[in-house]
């Protein structure tokens, strides 16, 4: 099977899911996500006055229209604006998206090169006391919850020390990398290093075993060189399928650093969606991280078949 | 480990558990998860932390070894309550005057609880009502502990029937499932939670059970699967098929034993995770009820306390809940090493 | 290299904007608000965040004055405060002259003055469903007419803006004449309400469904950036009027000496208000303590920080922090569902059971543990600073845990083998109290555990989120909960009304309808303020004790950190924000 009729295939296949996902979100949703109107009406509001506004968000429709509007929301990407401020729901996901990925990107990034570094290093002095020191610290830094990280975190490192500001943005690419998302990031990096760590150590050692550095180390080549230009290469494969399994996640932000860092990202506009019950954002957030990952999915696949000469379309 | 799945592939776990013993840092491990069960089965049984819902210590009482720590926040408020005579109705009728005037002839003077005396500091020290924190977290290691065991145990058990049927029946089964598993990991996460959250509306420790397993049974589900696409064609799958094993025997009986070892890292694997998603749920407000308490809710409640110099909780949840999932995810790791020989080092 | 070059650049910026500050230093405020506000259209607003910075961009027709104690009204676009006849029927406004909105595309390059026109359109926006406005309830029912239109335009899905109506007449290009229904003492506090400040009807039309984002009002500020929940800069309005600080001090000696500093400054003396949503108290406080922010309004949690008593601390006040410290003008009120299959109706042991559990409510505690002791015990339902406060009003119900148990014991809530109690009739007794899914709420559900312990009778948790908890509230489902009200005028029927039975399924939580309760409140309804209307007040609030409707709990306190740089400031009860009235000591505020 070339590689055309492939990637048609799967993508037909993502309907059905997606399709899924529309329906469980909006039974759940529907069914106990809480009815705004009370809240939207104020403090003295009467039962036609909640009647007024259930109408006009358009709630007291039966099921099956609500479902269909759903669905011609997804295939035109227009949700709407949002119950709670009235703010278009595209607008709300162009403006909060930029500070979430200025946070995330970076994150991602330097994780996935720290990871590979020290990865390779503990690989390469496998069994020593350097591996199991280095292990044993990802370990334990991975054990400290993250709410630990940002509390104690911004209290150390921004209040009694004062290398960063406690809180902020601004309008400013370098301005948010160089100042207000430095302790956000290293904070993240603080959990979310050491499982990569552990796992890339494990595709390396993967390859480590295999009879092709066997013969390589028969040819004389000298260990840098097989574990840097042959190991890393067929590491890479399985590393960046993993990196990009970790993309789709980027589109929910970082709620906790976020809210701590009074970072204005989508996690937090998420969070303060169900908190007020505002369905419109709920369902693009769910739509859009649902085609991403299928989408990531797609990519991984393609990813692997094409880098991977063992692997065929089938 | 496991006395059953040794009696039908003894090598694989006499090996394993040989492999393990040589590993120093996996024996430690072992060791402190251990000690940790233990204390949770103590505290099960109610033989140690048997009430931390006592109040045995003033307010944010300091621990020992800190005593010289004042807490400010103990002030009287100056309430005029010194005020004396009857209150007065307003020419209104008291519907029950003749039962509070019998009651008062009964028990003259007023009924006030008499204050048991309490402790200026704690071993490790107290929360802003006068908990034990010691006793706090040994009952919050219980829950906790607890909770990610069983919400793991459940995840696995719903990843492993479906990845067995899906992989062994394949074909539309196959396809039925795997949609299931797309969907539910297409959906975010928090999302799914909060939505899951909202079904299953009675709140208590089941509820939050529930949640994780439910929204964490995907991992399993794609291995197990995997291990089952492996196996149902192999010949010893083949021949008990032909010696007339129902499906249900090929694949509980035949093909498990020899998925258990992925099942179980899964597990070890999950029971971590939970125990650190329990703290997440507790800040968004889904953790325990009010009348449990738990590693995340004590993080929780200790959040604000940190800057006003009262760190004892947060260190000491913080702190047994790091040790405990470090030599939980070292175990994890041990095991993995000790049950798949072919990664070697 | 980057980086050096990068470093290169920002030292020669430095350079320039020292250079150019150093004519003229731009006074900057630095704040936060702790939700993230929900959009600038003042019909639509229905949150104090919000509505702190609607009072600065738009202009109600009165005011509350800055310094005045108990509050007074004022005129704010009104040039004189309204002629009131007809037994508090007829209301006629004069706007002032030339007062313009801030510019705006919409207005061409031409300055555009308020007229009555405009006042009389920014009320009849409030009845137009399409706004389903919040805070309607300040004029509906009341204007001669109006509510005919909102609803004629129910059915024909059109308000009609050009219609006249005998409610509002203009009389002339400054004057409107405002026609209520009944008598209303109160309307002025209407008019005096952020939510209330005048709009231009070609704004409202040109930015039709998008409105929110478009604030265009008459304000000394205008809204110069906006990222949205997260950060807003408001910058001086080129069009204010010329105004003058002028508030008369009276003998009160921080009056005198903010009059003093301020007096004879022009309106608004600070060119920017940077606000920024944080909503972790945590990090507000810490950018407070980094003077990252210039004002913080201090989170009960964190007074142990600042406060010792009512003081500040040593530390801080050696800094040169100042506090502000006064009772808000709110309840902390515990009421229980008179409809409640278990605990409603009005039958001898369903009262003394309801009675008992708000006599095991310990207030004292709560205020010692829950609020660090910034809040003030306040039996009665209207808090002090609102006409009819009685701050030596006695309650019924204070914390008696032997009474309520013996209470309990005689009225046949026997307690069974395992030491819980049952009903009269043997049936189980479990008490569920409502909550929301916040971490403040653990710590009340805590209280109410240890409270309904004290009475052996079983507690139940229901938490919900906050939008499921009015609605359940509303549709009398709620068992008990521990809700607050805030002044929206400083008027005592704004809080009374929270009991009388029409306004069931609205905001009567506890579901009581009365009919004696209800005529008497009734008839404050036409009672300016006074002594007649305080003692049908007095008899109203303990008809909610006697009968176990309710027990008032609180009041919190407020308390307003300032760096010493931020002059003038003193809290208000009532006015949302004063940020306009304030003066920065530039030669104070550090340097970075």
């Amino acid at each position: 099977m070339n590689l055309t009729a492939f990637l048609f295939r799967r993508l037909w296949q993502m309907i059905p899911t997606l399709l899924g996902v529309v329906l469980l979100v909006f039974l759940l949703f529907n069914w106990v996500g809480g009815d705004p109107a009370y809240v939207l009406a104020g403090k003295m509001a009467n039962p036609d006055d909640i009647a007024n506004i259930r109408h006009q968000l358009g709630v007291d429709r039966p099921l099956w229209e609500q479902l269909l509007i759903f669905v011609s929301q997804i295939v035109t990407g227009d949700f709407g604006n949002s119950w709670a401020t009235r703010e278009p729901v595209s607008e709300i996901f162009r403006t909060r998206l930029g500070p979430s990925l200025v946070l995330l990107v970076p994150m991602l990034v330097l994780e996935t090169l720290v990871a590979i570094v020290v990865a390779l290093t503990v690989a390469a002095l496998r069994g020593s006391v350097l591996d199991r020191t280095l292990m044993v610290t990802s370990t334990v830094m991975m054990s400290i919850s993250l709410l630990v990280y940002i509390i104690v975190g911004q209290y150390v490192f921004a209040s009694l020390l004062g290398w960063f500001p406690v809180k902020g943005w601004s309008d400013h690419l370098w301005r948010n990398l160089t100042t207000y998302a430095v302790l956000p990031i290293l904070l993240g990096l603080m959990v979310s290093v050491a499982p990569s760590v552990r796992l890339y150590r494990t595709f390396i050692l993967d390859e480590v075993g295999q009879d092709y550095v066997r013969t390589a180390r028969a040819k004389g080549l000298s260990e840098r060189r097989i574990l840097l230009v042959h190991v890393l290469r067929n590491a890479a494969i399985p590393i960046v399928t993993n990196v990009l399994m970790g993309l789709p996640a980027l589109l929910t932000g970082a709620f906790l650093l976020e809210r701590f860092f009074a970072i204005p990202g989508i996690g937090r506009e998420i969070i303060m969606a169900v908190e007020r019950s505002d369905f419109p954002i709920i369902k693009a957030a769910t739509v859009y991280v649902a085609m991403a990952t299928l989408l990531a999915n797609l990519l991984g696949d393609l990813l692997y078949r094409v880098l991977d000469p063992r692997v065929h379309f089938e | 480990m496991s006395a059953r799945a040794s009696e039908t592939s003894p090598g694989l776990w006499t090996l394993a558990w040989r492999r393990l013993q040589q590993d120093r840092v996996g024996m430690t491990a072992l060791i402190v998860v251990g000690c940790y069960l233990v204390v949770v089965l103590l505290a099960l049984m109610g033989w140690v932390a048997p009430d931390w819902t006592r109040e045995v210590g003033v307010n944010y009482a300091p621990p020992v070894f800190w005593a010289d720590d004042q807490d400010e926040t103990a002030q009287p408020s100056q309430a005029g309550q010194a005020l004396s005579g009857p209150v007065p109705l307003y020419g209104l009728q008291d519907p029950l005057a003749t039962e509070l005037a019998a009651i008062r002839a009964q028990h003259p003077g007023a009924q006030e609880a008499t204050e048991v005396p309490r402790r200026l500091s704690l071993p490790l020290g107290g929360d802003k009502w006068g908990h034990d924190v010691l006793t706090k977290v040994i009952k919050g290691s219980e829950t906790s502990i607890l909770v990610g065991l069983v919400a793991a145990i459940l995840a696995t058990l719903l990843g492993t029937v479906m990845g067995a049927v899906a992989g062994y029946f394949g074909r539309w089964v196959d396809d039925a499932f795997n949609w299931l598993y797309g969907v539910f990991t297409a959906i975010p996460y928090l999302l799914l939670v909060f939505a899951i959250a909202a079904v299953l509306q009675q709140k208590g420790v089941v509820t939050l059970v529930l949640i994780l397993g439910l929204t964490g049974w995907t991992g399993v589900f794609r291995l197990v699967r995997a291990e089952y696409l492996k196996h149902k064609s192999r010949e010893y799958v083949l021949a008990a098929g032909a010696m007339g094993a129902s499906h249900m025997r090929r694949m509980f009986v035949h093909i498990l034993p020899n998925t258990s070892h992925v099942i179980l890292v899964q597990l070890s694997q999950n029971v971590v995770g939970f125990i650190k998603s329990e703290v997440i749920l507790s800040f968004l407000g889904f953790g325990v009820p009010v009348d449990v308490v738990s590693w995340g809710s004590m993080l929780n409640e200790a959040q604000n306390e940190l800057i006003l110099g009262k760190w004892w909780q947060l260190a000491a949840a913080g702190v047994a809940m790091a040790i405990l999932v470090t030599a939980f995810s070292m175990l994890t790791d041990a095991l993995r090493d000790a049950l798949d020989p072919k990664l070697k080092y | 290299m980057i980086n050096h070059m990068g470093r290169f650049l920002l030292f020669l910026l430095g350079l320039w904007v020292m250079g150019a500050g150093a004519a003229t230093p731009e006074k900057v405020l630095h704040l936060e608000l702790s939700a993230a506000e929900t959009g600038f259209d003042p019909v639509m607003t229905s949150d104090l965040n919000t509505a702190s910075i609607e009072q600065q961009l738009f202009e109600s027709l009165l005011t509350y004055d800055y310094l005045a104690r108990p509050v007074k009204l004022i005129p704010r676009l009104a040039a004189a405060m309204p002629s009131v006849t007809d037994q508090g029927r007829t209301w006629v406004f004069t706007l002032k002259h030339g007062v313009y909105f801030s510019p705006d595309p919409i207005f061409k390059g031409q300055k555009r003055e308020v007229t009555a026109q405009d006042v009389a359109y920014t009320l009849m926006r409030f009845m137009d469903p399409k706004n389903r406005s919040p805070y309607k309830f300040l004029v509906e029912g009341k204007i001669i007419g109006l509510d005919e239109l909102g609803e004629a335009a129910r059915s024909s899905g059109h308000f009609d803006y050009d219609a006249r109506i005998p409610g509002l007449e203009v009389l002339d290009r400054y004057t409107l004449k405002i026609r209520l229904k009944t008598t209303d003492y109160n309307f002025a506090h209407a008019m005096a309400q952020p939510m209330y400040g005048i709009v231009a009807r070609e704004v409202i039309e040109g930015y039709a469904g998008d409105t929110a984002s478009h604030p265009v009002g008459t304000g000394p500020y205008y809204l110069a950036r906006w990222t949205r929940s997260s950060l807003m800069v408001l910058a001086r309005n080129p069009n204010f009027r010329h105004e003058v600080w002028n508030f008369d001090p009276g003998n009160d000696p921080d009056n005198q000496r903010i009059a003093a500093q301020m007096r004879g400054k022009l309106i608004p003396q600070i060119d920017r208000v940077e606000i920024q949503v944080i909503e972790e108290s945590q990090s507000a406080w810490l950018s407070f303590g980094k003077g990252e922010l210039d004002m913080i309004g201090l989170a009960g949690q964190f007074a142990p920080m600042a406060l010792r008593g009512a003081h500040l601390k040593a530390s801080l006040a050696q800094r040169g922090i100042r506090l502000d410290r006064i009772s808000d003008p709110s309840i902390a009120y515990y009421f229980i569902n008179q409809q409640d299959p278990v605990l409603g109706g009005m039958s001898k042991e369903k009262i003394a059971l309801r009675r008992a559990i708000f006599m095991a409510q310990n207030d004292e505690e709560m205020i010692r543990v829950i609020h660090k002791g910034q809040a003030v015990r306040n039996a009665y339902p209207i808090p002090a600073g609102v006409a009819g406060a009685d701050p030596s009003y006695r309650s019924l119900l204070d914390y008696n845990p032997g009474e309520a148990n013996l209470l309990l014991d005689r009225m046949g809530y026997a307690r069974a083998a395992d030491g819980y109690r049952r009903q009269p009739d043997g049936s189980p007794l479990a008490v569920r109290y409502t909550s929301s899914l916040s971490s403040q709420d653990r710590e009340l559900d805590e209280m109410m555990k240890k409270a309904l312990d004290r009475l052996s009778i079983r507690f139940e948790s229901e938490k919900l989120k906050f939008p499921e908890i009015l609605k359940a509230e509303r549709q009398c489902r709620v068992q008990i909960r521990l809700s607050a009200w805030i002044a929206d005028y400083p008027d005592g029927d704004n809080f009374m009304q929270l009991w009388y039975g029409p306004h069931t399924h609205e905001n009567n939580g506890s579901c009581y309808q009365d009919p004696v309760w209800d005529r008497l409140y009734e008839k404050t309804l036409t009672m300016p303020d006074s002594p007649e209307r305080d003692a049908i007040y007095h008899q109203l609030a303990r008809m909610l004790e006697l009968n176990g409707v309710t027990k008032v709990s609180t009041t919190h306190i407020r308390n307003v950190l300032s760096h010493p740089w931020v002059i003038g400031f003193k809290a208000h009860p009532i006015l949302p924000s004063v940020w306009s009235l304030l003066d920065i000591d530039v030669s104070r505020v550090p340097q970075p």
